[in-house]
């Protein structure tokens, strides 16, 4: 199944017969791609819509957290002694946690609210393969995830690129329009 | 954890170098070698000697990775790192010897360009230098660095300190007392001009502290590197870390290409270049391959840049410490946070820059070439390579009547009757006579005999120089397997604006400094 929608999302993937079902009978498992960007915060608001609408369905949020990106943040960077340069790691890696966590907790309370069943997970990995692994390994009915960032709107640009997904995920994609 | 990896990628590397070796030695290359320059072709000596050295070394390790057990400890670590640094080493001298010289044949082919005199590869810097940190971009973009390299890689980092130390040994006192006086000068100015600039600016555009901190350390001071050492001070966030990198990383590159091809244009001097390269450039890895673009076949423009380089870090810890006092104010978060002043100097302090005075401090006891060499060379006339024979005296009595200034003359009649170069004070006499070509070609050419007579190269000095030239090379290669396009294509924000802003300025102004205040020679 490959569709495009009224408003700009694309849908694609293959729905199979149980997942069909599954989203008829109102226990949908959505897998959310979001790292709390203004792309990815529509797509929260779309989960929970769609959830929603089938009160039994369930939000498994994914975080990824892109490897090679980070892993290069010192760059060429060889002025600084070893204690500096190691310093400067575990500040990232603790900054990324501390945002990371501040937006599971921000999303799982907004979640939940609703009464919306909500697993979260984070994996430091490139992108598409993550995302694509993660529907591999479990049952999901739909992936969710924000469009890529429109030209001249600011954040950062490692983004999972849709047509990298539509040929490998096995279950439908659905992207939800950059907001205005 | 087992570091080591079984594969045979680094006894491969090594059979390559042996290769090489027994190519240039039994003269299985000589037709290549023509067509890349024959006689001109610099690296013959080269060919015949390093790759067999590293070539046995990388063989030996490769069966030892391959065939030995391997356990977890020290050993393992840091024998895992061989494989990167020889795989860094293989490139350099794949694109020293072979793939620059090749793009210098084919640039003569398109001829000089326009009336510059200049064919193109030297007008745009493309030596072995800049096409080997273009091949480590590449490598690690396009490719990505093999698992087995990976550990390896990170020693450039020492390359380049083990080259900065190395070179202590290639500085006179005055030089390093009148480079240095410079270097903190334009340094001073300019590194607060702009941090202060960026704080300015972005108070005007309204970022976040955090984000003005570590901005103004990595356009200020020394790019990635000053960014790295005050990022987790002035607490920067995720997004402005990697706003920041991309973008002095994205200038740093672009400047490394730019600024060889100006220094072109305007015909500067090897001091001049290393001035603005060390004060304009804003990442210190660039500083180092901007210099050696310039002038890669020497180490002039190197030895003023990395003076400034030094500056640079050396004023790091002071800049980090003062943004964490002007963050701890501005941010006001009630704690009572203290900076601990001995804490951040003691961990910011960078190590090498004590080697690199030692070295310099050695040097000047006369243990590597007596204590009046310059670049190496020294003035001995107890045992001249040649003497002056009774025709060659004849000719410079037969003109010595041309030469009017006293000194001149009494050193000239004191170099006919002995037959060499009697004093250190004779020998820049006679080095003027013959510049001046007052006593005609004949005559210049006998007394630049004369001069070359009692100057002699320093054996250690010399291998020095071929070690830094090495070391800088192997460095700058492994640091542009660190910079990928992911971090680069992350410039942008109010950090690209403002840093394009702080960019242009530091470039611009402190070129016009250079140019109209810097004399040619320290």
């Amino acid at each position: 199944m490959s569709r495009e929608g009224n408003n700009g999302a694309l849908a694609t993937g293959h729905l199979s017969s149980a997942g069909l079902s599954a989203l008829l009978a109102g226990n949908a498992r959505v897998l959310l791609a979001s790292h709390g960007t203004e792309g990815a915060q529509a797509a929260e608001e779309a989960a929970i819509s769609i959830c929603k609408t089938w009160p039994a369905s369930s939000i498994h949020h994914l975080v990824i957290v892109p490897k090679s990106l980070w892993h290069g943040m010192t760059g060429d960077d060889w002025l600084n002694n070893g204690s500096t340069r190691n310093t400067f790691r575990r500040y990232v890696e603790s900054t990324l946690q501390k945002e990371i966590d501040e937006h599971l907790s921000a999303l799982s309370k907004k979640i939940e609210r609703d009464g919306i069943d909500y697993t979260n997970q984070v994996v430091v990995g490139e992108p598409e393969a993550s995302l694509i692994a993660a529907a591999d390994r479990n049952r999901y009915d739909l992936v969710l995830m924000g469009s890529p960032r429109p030209k001249g709107r600011s954040g950062l640009k490692s983004r999972l690129r849709p047509e990298v997904l539509v040929k490998s995920l096995p279950i439908p994609l659905l992207i939800i329009p950059y907001p205005d | 954890m087992v570091y080591t990896k079984r594969n045979p990628a680094l006894l491969i590397i090594g059979l390559i170098m042996v290769g090489i070796w027994a190519a240039a030695e039994f003269n299985l290359m000589q037709g290549y070698i023509a067509h890349l320059g024959g006689k001109k072709y610099k690296y013959a000596s080269e060919l015949t000697t390093i790759p067999l050295w590293f070539g046995v070394i990388a063989v030996v390790a490769g069966l030892w990775q391959m065939l030995g057990s391997h356990k977890d400890g020290n050993l393992d670590y840091y024998g895992s790192t061989i494989a990167g640094a020889m795989f860094i080493l293989l490139i350099a001298m794949l694109v020293r010897w072979f793939i620059a010289p090749e793009v210098a044949v084919f640039s003569k082919t398109l001829g000089k360009v326009g009336n510059t005199g200049k064919y193109w590869h030297k007008l745009l810097g493309l030596n072995y230098v800049v096409i080997g940190i273009l091949v480590g971009i590449i490598i690690v973009n396009v490719f990505r660095i093999p698992a087995w390299a990976q550990n390896g890689v990170r020693l450039s980092r020492l390359g380049l300190k083990t080259g900065v130390i190395l070179l202590g040994t290639l500085y006179s006192a005055a030089e390093l007392r009148n480079l240095g006086g410079l270097s903190i000068v334009m340094i001073g100015f300019f590194v607060l001009g702009s941090v202060g600039m960026v704080l300015w600016l972005g108070a005007r555009r309204n970022i976040p502290n955090s984000m003005g901190g570590v901005l103004s350390a990595g356009m200020g001071v020394c790019g990635v590197s000053a960014t790295v050492a005050s990022a987790p001070v002035v607490q920067a966030k995720s997004v402005e870390i990697a706003y920041t990198i991309g973008t002095i990383l994205l200038w740093g590159v672009g400047c490394m290409f730019l600024f060889p091809i100006i220094g072109n244009v305007l015909n500067m001097s090897h001091t001049q270049f290393g001035a603005w390269a060390g004060t304009g450039i804003l990442n210190s890895a660039q500083v180092a391959g901007a210099a050696l673009a310039y002038q890669p076949d020497g180490i002039e423009t190197l030895k003023v840049a990395e003076i400034f380089n030094i500056t640079r870090v050396l004023v790091l810890p002071i800049i980090v410490l003062w943004l964490a006092v002007w963050y701890v104010k501005r941010e006001d978060t009630g704690e009572n946070e203290k900076v601990n002043v001995g804490r951040v100097i003691f961990a910011k302090f960078p190590i090498f820059v004590l080697g690199f005075i030692l070295l310099f401090a050695l040097s000047t006891t006369g243990i590597f070439a007596p204590p009046l060499h310059y670049k190496g060379k020294y003035f001995d006339n107890t045992k001249p390579k040649t003497m002056l024979t009774a025709e060659e005296k004849k000719v410079l009595t037969d003109n010595a009547g041309k030469v009017k200034l006293k000194a001149r003359k009494e050193a000239l009649q004191r170099l006919i009757a002995n037959g060499k170069i009697m004093s250190i004070e004779d020998d820049t006499q006679i080095r003027g006579l013959a510049n001046s070509k007052v006593m005609g070609k004949k005559s210049g050419k006998i007394l630049k005999k004369a001069h070359k007579a009692v100057r002699h190269t320093a054996k250690k000095i010399k291998a020095f120089r071929k070690w830094i030239t090495w070391l800088f090379a192997f460095g700058l290669v492994g640091l542009g397997m660190q910079i990928t396009v992911k971090s680069m294509r992350q410039a942008g924000g109010q950090p690209a604006v403002i840093g394009g802003i702080v960019g242009f300025v530091k470039a611009s102004l402190s070129l016009v400094v250079v140019l109209f205040l810097i004399s040619d020679k320290i």
